[in-house]
């Protein structure tokens, strides 16, 4: 994967974003393709590949959701 | 009714941007969903119609915009620019393809149906690995402190409802030493053009718009949001009040475009 260079990017990518709310790094669950934050109690979801990096389109982090 | 306009014309403050939607006045918070609508109608569209709206000066300026900026050549310099606003990867394309191979960019859009068409036109053109996309807000950047060695927005900034926001978030992540590129339609400053610039825009853009995308509407507020934006002098010192250094701007075109360059020191 590492030679792959798609990849390796996207995951620099997602070195590289953080909670557009307050500033902190995000979890990336690959499962469920989303990137948490746990400052702003929100999961980010990627869609196609596109990290959406909107409060309005996020979920809410539940009870079910803790780390 | 471009007489009326001429009063108008690049008068309007920062504040003022974040509720108007071309002439009609919104309430605050309604900007960004009718602006979301907009794209979200031309995005497919929305290269061709800028060829047809600009003569084809839109590629000019543009190439101009990355000649300024003029990405590092050598294989090795790391040079990660962000590009906001750019979700067709317009700029981005020519950033990373003039730039060394360790050159990449981050597009950053807050409409998902242009970065969808970004996205598909990178992977054809081979350019994936260099280039990524997140959809995201140019007032709340996903992106940490002094992370990008440019920002480049290329006609985005119009759009933005709360420009002042968008331009301390663009001040936040450069590097120290980054550069602030903004490329944005102006106030014409030569005599007789802007007559015949406001003829053309306010009646042949629509119907041009209509013939290709099926829809005037989106392109009156096009043009509508050209005449409403700041002019050149009072759009420089909104830069500045971000925090940016050495501001300075170059008209293209007689003033049709301006390209504006801010420093983060």
């Amino acid at each position: 994967m590492a030679s792959e260079p798609a990849h390796a990017l996207d995951r620099k990518l997602l070195e590289l974003l953080v909670c557009p709310l307050t500033k902190t790094t995000l979890e990336y669950d690959a499962a469920k393709q989303e990137l948490i934050s746990r400052a702003a109690k929100l999961a980010y979801p990627i869609r196609d590949g596109i990290p959406i990096m909107l409060p309005d389109e996020a979920r809410p982090l539940d009870d079910s959701d803790a780390a | 009714m471009a007489a009326s306009m001429d009063s108008d014309r690049g008068r309007t403050s920062g504040p003022e941007m974040a509720t108007s939607f071309g002439f009609r006045k919104v309430a605050s918070g309604e900007k960004q969903p009718l602006v979301n609508e907009v794209f979200h109608q031309v995005a497919d569209r929305y290269d061709l119609m800028n060829d047809l709206m600009s003569g084809g000066l839109h590629r000019l300026w543009k190439d101009a915009m990355v000649s300024s900026l003029a990405p590092p050549r050598a294989e090795r310099r790391a040079f990660r620019v962000l590009d906001v606003a750019g979700g067709t990867g317009d700029i981005a394309t020519r950033i990373v393809e003039r730039g060394g191979k360790a050159t990449n960019a981050v597009v950053c859009d807050i409409n998902g149906s242009m970065l969808e068409v970004g996205k598909a036109r990178a992977a054809k053109a081979g350019l994936g690995g260099r280039l990524s996309f997140v959809e995201g807000n140019a007032e709340d950047l996903p992106f940490p402190d002094r992370s990008f060695d440019a920002y480049t927005i290329a006609f985005g900034i119009r759009n933005v409802p709360r420009i002042d926001k968008a331009l301390s978030e663009a001040r936040r992540v450069l590097k120290r030493g980054g550069r602030l590129l903004c490329l944005e339609f102006s106030q014409v400053d030569v005599a007789g053009l802007d007559k015949i610039y406001d003829l053309f825009s306010f009646n042949a853009i629509p119907v041009m718009g209509r013939m290709v995308t099926g829809d005037g509407e989106p392109y009156r507020y096009l043009v509508e949001s050209i005449r409403k934006f700041p002019n050149q002098e009072r759009f420089a010192d909104m830069i500045r009040e971000a925090g940016f250094s050495r501001v300075s701007y170059r008209n293209y075109s007689g003033g049709i475009a301006c390209l504006h360059s801010g420093w983060a020191i």
